[in-house]
């Protein structure tokens, strides 16, 4: 269920605790392991990695269910996640979701038909001087406008 | 400006292991590591500089790491949070990305005073950038024989490790935080015990803001009283302030504490479009907004926005023209506790999910006519009641809001729409 | 150290950090609490116990604020009303208040404190939170939408039944307490979690819609189906036990009770219930009445016993879940006839065997073992309230270390030492030589060709270095082939190494048994005896031989034979008990008869009946007594059941004359099979109990083997041995089955 380059990561994760503290590293395992089933967890991998952290499959899905990065149901290839906190908002951040739901054809929390993307709003991302702004995976795209919001959007691939 | 934290912002790869040590960086901690320092002289100084937690609720930090039981027997730790996410807050993210070594040599320097001989820099998950930043310092760190064991057969130990978030406000919360690092939910842990003296893996924990680490070393290269001289009476040294919403260049400033609001607002570049300046928020989501005439008013440090009516938090200057609709503003704050409270204790479980409601429920054009009285007898019955101060920062917006606005918010609910955008 | 602190304007001494929930609790002070639990972790998240200390900002919980010198704390002030209000309303908005159609009403903590503190009107006016119910198993029922998230029976799932089931996933409103598995709560003290639950989102799934819970009285009453007897409360409604609930007594059960005590109940009233007293004639059976019934009884005993004084002829037997009352008449009644043939052994294939090792540690001292070493145990299963004990020790320190032949589950920490059951007492004769060794004495004889194992040694050097050690002896050994040694064994190692002792093969009321001397002198015959000699008449008590007897078939054709007269006394019919008896007495179950109960530590615990027998049954000793009576047997004259047990208190436990031999040489079998009933089948009221039985324990039927075992038998997983579905078992001794099943012995017949 986890592949050897996923044990290999969540190794050295486990790497960092204390000896018997493995279950430290649930968080990073169920990345790594989401990251691997098409950005998805679901039970039987909750509890793959709670059996591979030697922890109870409930301690696994309270912090999966807990933590907003995991996704538990189907998602795009590239989620881009829009701030629409505060600062965001100030900026003029919700008329750019609604332009962004406009282009894709997509409202927050759907997939676009192949798959390729999913829009979803989040709270504050820390970059609020930079407003208004999202994340596409490890990246932080700020400073938006809808011309720079279609250009990051149409060059996903 | 950018005298600590910053000092090295306008460099080429100012986070480089060889910036930092240009400027000063890690020759405390080699003298630390050669027997020059000891604990006590530390603390003092720490105390003299006046430097206070930077993490929001501004704790002396001299004071707090003499709280540590450095000599009791076993394993102790010390934590650096880098949670950031409280809405208007960006300001670790840029110290982290750069000027990594100083949280290192801080977070380092603090393993000695409290004789922890592990740390974890908690970063929130979605700092990918400042993660990989961090990382790499670390990696430096350790090339450079700085961490690890017997470090330069000082018989000092260091290692140092960072710790991903996975996406949860309350993981700011320091024992959340502690939760979080041991594999669970971030549920803060009811106090007492403290994290001194029962923290991470029920071992003595000290947990500081990166802010206050990165302040650290620079506050022993130069003494406390040059920190505490670069800022005002209980307010020492600079500090970050995130100025966003409004304004024309919304920027991380770091600048002497006292500095006046006003002065701020120019750094800036002044309102966006030259609007007209109708309220700030001081310190971050949680702290009371303020009206732009109190604001104009005010110094920006811990008496100083105190006075004001607000608190200077972590340093996040939300700024709103005239053209915000404050019940709009104040429903997506709401929305945000109502989003992230942790869901263990009753009032902030139950009270943020109906403070967000009945705000919603006015924004939709349903408002009551005791809606009002409703909201304020709501956050009156969170405030003080619930294990964390979520639960008080959930509450303190909105009792913030009516006051300075409750107009607004009538208008809402008699006519169905916003005074401001109609 | 002592503080004085002052609570509403009292002065009161207290514990320097105890928590002032502890103090008030103490001094009667009602603080209103939700997720507080005496025997749990304190989570202080409901803040419903907030109260105002002075000098404190905010107000304070008190479930979680130690006590300090000069405290002062007001539970009453306007300050923690108006917290504990607060709470209370917040705690309704999304509670759906359905108290009318909840089980719990009457008998709610959230119902009783909202009485107090909620107000009439609740100013919530949005939508209420709904969550969907999971289905958890047989024997919970759980209702979501009522939860208010207090995590008792999360904390009950990871602290005290050691397996963490239940759970709270997802966060703020949307926090739900849900279990992860899909067979939903397995655990064998699952039912303490409606117990706990301070609401209607778990409760009693068996009761479900029965009742209100001021409709039913509460009885106090012992739990027999182990030797512990728990204490708790039969709630009845009508003459009919609808609920169990758990009692509090901190030497024998805390406040905990298995589930196999809370939920037989249910075999109650089983559609097999033996209701009418019944006679043979002619190979046909007849209800009659009970002189009719009687008389018959009689008239068969005269025929074929009392007019030709063939007293040695007769046999008596009964069950070891009989009450001492019971036991106490039968065997009078049997001895006054002049008949010694008296055994309750029937489990037993060897009766030279562990049951005369003394148990020497109390229940509670469990807890406190720094050391333990069981054998041939699976605790959690046989003996869930004496393996929650242990696994407190576990949990504070203690080793645990088990030679079985199987890597049972435990749910705490043990090193497991797989020994098939042949090599059990070779392996404490060599724990018991290194002992030796080491205090340079001489070994007796039967240890000279002893060579202590590795693993022996290992053992030896824990206990040594343990200062508190308990040996535990449990059920797999009562049939090994070495048992008596295994037992003198174990009591002279003990001995050396300063030990205490418990012996779990002494179930349910064998103890009390022991007390009356349900047993033969050395004129009568024993169970086994009695099977083989051709008896012409038998007294039954509660028996069922396809569960009761070791040699369950040679039972069954001792009884049959068609020139024995058999009384059955019995609570439940059975198919095999009409085949072979000639008059069936339908006699009171557990919960119906009033009675004593011994428990492992001889604690002799009485108690009332809690409700009437159904049809024409009467309580056991009612009929042993008239039958005596008509018997012209002279010293019945009881009129209760305590008058029976003030006649035998002062009797001590007997043990019987033993073999204190020990035998190495002693051949062993090839292969050797360990037979247990499912833990819901070990007696007849379990097996009647459908929820029980419903539940994932209760459907365990397995054979469990090695490979080599299997290749040696020519089993694989897909087989059965003696009727029961193989399980090949990668960690487990060789030479040797272990079943757990849940169907009745003779299905395949034990060797
Ligand atoms: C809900 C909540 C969120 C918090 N978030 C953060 C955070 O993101 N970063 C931080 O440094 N402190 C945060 N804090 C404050 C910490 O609990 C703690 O006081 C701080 O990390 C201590 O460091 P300092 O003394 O250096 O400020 C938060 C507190 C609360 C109640
Ligand atoms: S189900 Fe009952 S015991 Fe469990 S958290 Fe909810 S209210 Fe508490
Ligand atoms: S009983 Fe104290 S907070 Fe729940």
């Amino acid at each position: 269920m986890i592949s050897d380059n996923a044990k290999k990561q969540i190794d050295s994760w486990i790497a960092k605790y204390p000896q018997g503290k493995q279950s430290s590293a649930v968080m990073e395992a169920l990345k790594v392991v989401q990251a691997e089933n098409n950005n998805q967890l679901n039970h039987d991998l909750i509890q793959a990695v709670a059996d591979y952290l030697d922890m109870p499959g409930i301690a696994a899905a309270e912090v999966a269910t807990f933590y907003e990065n995991y996704n538990h149901k189907p998602v795009g290839k590239h989620i881009i996640r829009f701030c629409h906190n505060i600062s965001c908002m100030l900026t003029g951040a919700d008329d750019l979701i609604s332009h962004l739901e406009t282009k894709l054809g997509v409202k927050t929390g759907e997939v676009t038909k192949d798959g390729l993307i999913s829009v979803k709003k989040v709270e504050c991302l820390g970059a609020c001087v930079g407003a208004p702004m999202f994340q596409i995976g490890d990246q932080y795209y700020e400073n938006l406008t809808t011309d720079k919001v279609d250009e990051i959007v149409d060059g996903l691939k | 400006m950018n005298e600590v934290c910053f000092k090295n912002i306008d460099k080429d790869q100012c986070w480089s292991l060889a910036n930092y040590e240009a400027t000063g960086g890690y020759s405390v901690w080699r003298k630390i590591l050669k027997g020059e320092y000891t604990p006590e002289q530390i603390i003092a100084e720490l105390k003299t500089s006046g430097l206070r937690g930077r993490g929001g609720a501004g704790f002396p930090t001299g004071l707090k790491w003499s709280f540590m039981p450095r000599n009791a027997p076993g394993q102790k730790y010390i934590v650096c949070n880098s949670d950031e996410g409280e809405p208007g807050t960006c300001k670790d993210r840029d110290i982290l990305r750069f000027n990594p070594h100083a949280v290192i040599e801080g977070m380092a320097i603090g393993s000695f005073v409290m004789n922890a001989t592990v740390g974890y820099n908690y970063i929130r998950g979605e700092f990918i950038e400042p993660f990989n930043r961090f990382e790499g310092a670390l990696k430096e760190a350790y090339e450079a024989g700085l961490l690890g064991k017997d470090i330069n057969d000082s018989g000092i130990d260091f290692d140092l490790y960072s710790h991903l978030g996975a996406g949860a406000y309350i993981c700011g919360e320091e024992t959340a935080l502690l939760e979080s690092i041991e594999g669970k939910k971030g549920q803060p842990r009811f106090k007492p015990p403290f994290p001194a003296n029962v923290g991470l893996f029920g071992k003595p924990t000290t947990i500081n803001n990166t802010e206050s680490f990165a302040s650290v070393p620079d506050i022993m290269l130069n003494g406390g009283q040059w920190f505490a001289d670069l800022g005002v009476e209980n307010s020492g040294g600079t500090k970050l302030f995130s100025v966003s919403g409004h304004v024309t260049s919304p920027a991380n400033f770091e600048v002497s504490m006292g500095m006046p609001f006003k002065e701020l607002l120019e750094l800036a570049g002044g309102m966006r479009n030259g609007a007209k300046l109708k309220a700030v928020i001081p310190g971050g989501s949680s702290t009371p907004v303020l009206t732009a005439e109190v604001a104009m008013a005010m110094t920006m440090d811990y008496d100083g926005i105190d006075k004001a009516g607000s608190m200077l938090g972590a340093g996040s200057v939300i700024i709103m023209d005239d053209s915000t609709c404050m019940v709009e503003a104040l429903t997506r704050l709401a929305h945000f506790y109502y989003d992230e409270s942790c869901g263990q204790c009753t009032p902030c479980r139950e009270g943020t999910g109906w403070l967000y409601r009945v705000l919603k429920r006015i924004m939709d054009g349903k408002g009551k006519a005791d809606d009002i009285d409703l909201l304020l007898g709501v956050q009156e019955k969170i405030m003080g009641n619930t294990i964390c101060a979520l639960g008080d920062a959930a509450a303190m917006p909105v009792e913030s809001f009516l006051r300075n606005f409750r107009e607004e918010f009538e208008y809402y609910i008699e006519h169905g729409k916003s005074m401001v955008k109609g | 150290m002592i503080v004085e602190i002052e609570i509403d304007g009292k002065l009161i001494n207290a514990n320097t950090g105890e928590m002032v929930i502890a103090v008030t609790d103490r001094e009667g002070i009602s603080v209103p609490r939700f997720c507080y639990h005496k025997k749990l972790s304190i989570s202080a998240s409901c803040r419903m116990c907030l109260v105002d200390v002075e000098g404190a900002p905010k107000p304070q919980p008190a479930c979680s604020t130690p006590v300090a010198e000069g405290m002062k704390i007001h539970t009453q002030n306007e300050k923690a009303i108006a917290s504990q209000k607060a709470v209370m309303e917040f705690l309704l908005i999304n509670h759906p208040l359905d108290c009318p159609i909840c089980d719990q009403g009457g008998e709610c903590e959230l119902q009783d404190v909202a009485i107090e503190y909620g107000s009439d009107v609740s100013r919530f006016s949005e939508g209420k939170r709904i969550v969907a119910p999971s289905d958890i198993g047989p024997l919970i029922q759980t209702d979501m939408t009522r939860c208010i998230h207090c995590t008792r029976c999360v904390r009950f799932g990871s602290e005290i039944a050691g397996i963490m089931e239940m759970g709270a996933t997802g966060r703020g409103e949307e926090l739900k307490i849900e279990p992860f598995l899909a067979e939903g709560i397995t655990s064998e003290l699952s039912g303490n979690m409606i117990d706990v639950c301070p609401v209607g989102a778990l409760t009693s799934k068996p009761f479900r819609y029965e009742l209100r819970s001021w409709q039913m009285s509460s009885v106090e009453n012992i739990a027999r189906h182990d030797l512990v007897g728990s204490n708790l409360y039969a709630q009845t409604y009508k003459g009919n036990v609808k609920r169990v609930v758990s009692g509090d007594n901190d030497a024998v059960n805390e406040t905990w009770i298995s589930d196999r005590d809370r939920f037989s109940y249910e075999g109650l009233t089983h559609e097999n219930r033996l209701l009418f007293p019944q006679i043979k004639v002619e190979g046909q059976w007849k209800e009659v009445e009970w002189d009719v019934a009687l008389d018959f009884a009689i008239k068969g005993l005269n025929n074929n016993i009392l007019n030709s004084r063939n007293l040695a002829k007769l046999g008596g037997l009964a069950s070891n879940t009989a009450t001492i009352e019971e036991l106490h008449l039968m065997q009078k009644l049997l001895r006054e006839m002049g008949c010694e043939n008296i055994d309750h052994r029937l489990n037993v294939k060897d009766l030279n065997n562990t049951m005369h090792l003394k148990s020497t540690i109390k229940l509670i001292e469990l807890e406190s073992v720094d050391h333990a070493l069981v054998i041939g145990a699976n605790l959690r299963l046989e003996q869930p309230m004496i393996n929650h004990r242990l696994r407190k020790a576990q949990l504070s320190g203690a080793n645990i270390t088990t030679l079985n032949v199987k890597d049972f589950d435990f749910n705490y920490k043990v090193d497991s030492h797989i020994t098939s059951p042949n090599e059990i007492a070779n392996t404490l004769a060599g724990v018991l030589k290194t002992l030796i060794d080491k205090t340079k004495q001489e070994f007796p004889e039967y240890l000279s060709d002893v060579i202590p194992s590795e693993h022996s040694v290992t053992l030896a050097n824990n206990l040594l270095e343990a200062n508190n050690s308990v040996l535990i002896l449990g059920e797999h050994l009562i049939n090994n082939a070495q048992a008596s040694s295994i037992s003198n064994l174990t009591a002279e190692i003990a001995k050396l190494t300063n030990s205490s002792t418990l012996n779990l093969t002494a179930t349910a009321n064998s103890l009390g048994a022991q007390q009356v001397n349900f047993m033969p002198n050395s004129q009568g015959m024993n169970a086994n005896e009695m099977l083989d000699a051709d008896m012409r008449a038998f007294i039954l008590l509660d028996i069922y031989p396809e569960y009761d007897f070791h040699h369950s078939a040679a039972a069954l054709n001792a009884l049959s034979s068609d020139d024995v007269f058999v009384i059955s006394l019995n609570s439940f019919g059975s198919e095999l008990v009409s085949q072979y008896s000639d008059v069936m007495l339908p006699m009171a179950a557990m919960f119906e008869t009033s009675g004593t109960h011994m428990n492992i530590n001889g604690k002799a615990q009485s108690f009332r009946a809690s409700v009437g027998a159904p049809g024409e049954a009467k309580p056991a000793w009612k009929i042993l007594k008239v039958l005596a009576d008509l018997l012209e047997l002279p010293s019945f004259h009881y009129e209760n059941s305590t008058q029976v047990m003030s006649e035998v208190a002062h009797q001590s436990i007997q043990t019987h004359e033993y073999d204190a031999s020990i035998d190495l040489s002693k051949q062993t079998v090839t292969l050797e099979t360990i037979w247990m009933h499912s833990p819901y089948q070990s007696d007849v009221l379990l097996r009647h109990a459908k929820s029980l039985n419903a539940s994932q324990i209760g459907q365990m039927n397995t054979a469990s083997m090695s490979v080599t075992t299997a290749q040696s038998l020519s089993l694989n997983n897909k087989d059965t041995y003696l009727g029961v579905p193989v399980e090949i078992d990668s960690i487990m001794a060789d030479q040797c089955v272990f079943v757990n099943s849940n169907q009745a012995t003779n299905a395949g017949g034990s060797q």
